[in-house]
C-alpha cells in the first residue's frame, strides 16, 4: 500500500529531524564549556547535516542523518586573567555556539518536524478514505 | 465483467492511483526538505487519455481455444503495479518550499476526497439499480 510508503518516508524525515535536534540541544548545552586548560581546545559546535537515499525495501527515496560535522569557525575569545584554561594574556577560548543561532536553527527543525507529522496525518486521513469505500 | 471494467470506475481507481503516488511523491519532498542538492519532485497532471491506457492494458491470459472462457482481466493486477504506476514524474525546480508542499498535500487529500466519495456514490448507484437498498 503507497500511503504507506508515504508515511514511512515521512517517519524517516521525522526521525532525521530529531536527531538534527539533538545536535543543537548539544550545541546549547555546551555553549560555554570552555576549555579544561590553556591550549586545549573548548567545545567545537557540530552541525548536522542530512542525506537522502534509496530505500529499497520502500523504493523511495528517505532521508537520513548524515555525517555531524563540526564548525571551523573561530572560537570566542574572552578576557578572564582568574580562570583556570587562561593563557598567559588572561584570554580564554569559549566554544564557537552562538544561542541566537542554535535557537534559529531549532525552529527551523522543529517547523521541518510539523511539516512531517503533517503528511502523516494527511495520509492517515487518505486511508480512512478509502476503508470508507467498504463501508457503504 | 468485474466492477472496475466500467469506464466510471475505472477512471476513478487511476485518479485515485494518481493521488496515491503524488502523495509518496509530497511526502518525499517534505522529508527531504532540509537535504542539500534535493530537487522537489511532483506528478504531471493526470490525463485520463493517456493515464487509463494502462491501467485498463492488463495482462490476460492467452485462449487459445475459441471455446475457452476469456480470462477476468482484474486478475492481473499485480503486474500493474509497477514503480510511479505509469505516472509521468517531472522536478518542479529550486529548493523545497515547505509552504507549497503543505498546500500540495492539503490539494491533493482533498481531491482524494472527492475521488472516493464519487466511488461511494457510483457504488451506491449500483446497488440502487440492484434492488438492494
Amino acid at each position: 500500500m503507497d500511503f504507506l510508503k508515504s508515511i514511512a518516508i515521512a517517519a524517516s524525515g521525522l526521525r532525521a529531524q530529531a536527531g538534527r535536534m539533538r545536535v543543537i540541544s548539544e550545541n546549547l548545552a555546551n555553549a560555554d564549556t570552555a576549555a579544561s586548560s590553556a591550549g586545549v581546545e573548548p567545545y567545537r559546535r557540530r552541525v548536522a547535516t542530512f542525506k537522502s537515499e534509496v530505500d529499497r525495501a520502500l523504493d523511495a527515496q528517505i532521508v537520513s542523518l548524515g555525517r555531524v560535522a563540526t564548525d571551523p569557525s573561530e572560537f570566542r575569545v574572552k578576557n578572564e586573567p582568574g580562570h583556570p584554561a587562561a593563557d598567559q594574556n588572561g584570554n580564554v577560548k569559549y566554544p564557537n555556539v552562538n544561542p541566537l543561532v542554535e535557537m534559529t536553527d531549532l525552529r527551523e527543525a522543529q517547523r521541518s518536524y510539523e511539516a512531517n507529522i503533517n503528511v502523516i496525518s494527511a495520509s492517515r486521513r487518505m486511508i480512512q478514505r478509502t476503508l470508507e469505500i467498504l463501508k457503504s | 465483467m468485474a466492477i472496475t471494467d466500467l469506464p466510471l470506475f475505472s477512471m476513478l481507481r487511476a485518479r485515485m492511483h494518481w493521488h496515491q503516488e503524488r502523495q509518496r511523491l509530497l511526502s518525499e519532498n517534505v522529508a527531504n526538505a532540509d537535504t542539500q542538492n534535493f530537487r522537489p519532485r511532483d506528478l504531471t497532471p493526470l490525463q485520463f487519455d493517456q493515464a487509463t491506457t494502462p491501467m485498463l492494458a492488463a495482462i490476460g491470459l492467452e485462449r487459445t481455444k475459441p471455446t475457452h472462457f476469456a480470462s477476468s482481466e482484474a486478475s492481473s493486477s499485480q503486474f500493474q503495479s509497477s514503480r510511479s504506476g505509469g505516472f509521468q514524474v517531472r522536478t518542479s525546480g529550486g529548493a523545497v518550499n515547505l509552504e507549497d508542499e503543505m498546500i500540495k498535500v492539503a490539494a491533493n487529500q482533498m481531491d482524494y476526497q472527492a475521488a472516493t466519495t464519487l466511488y461511494t456514490r457510483s457504488l451506491g448507484l449500483i446497488k440502487t439499480a440492484l434492488g438492494k437498498r
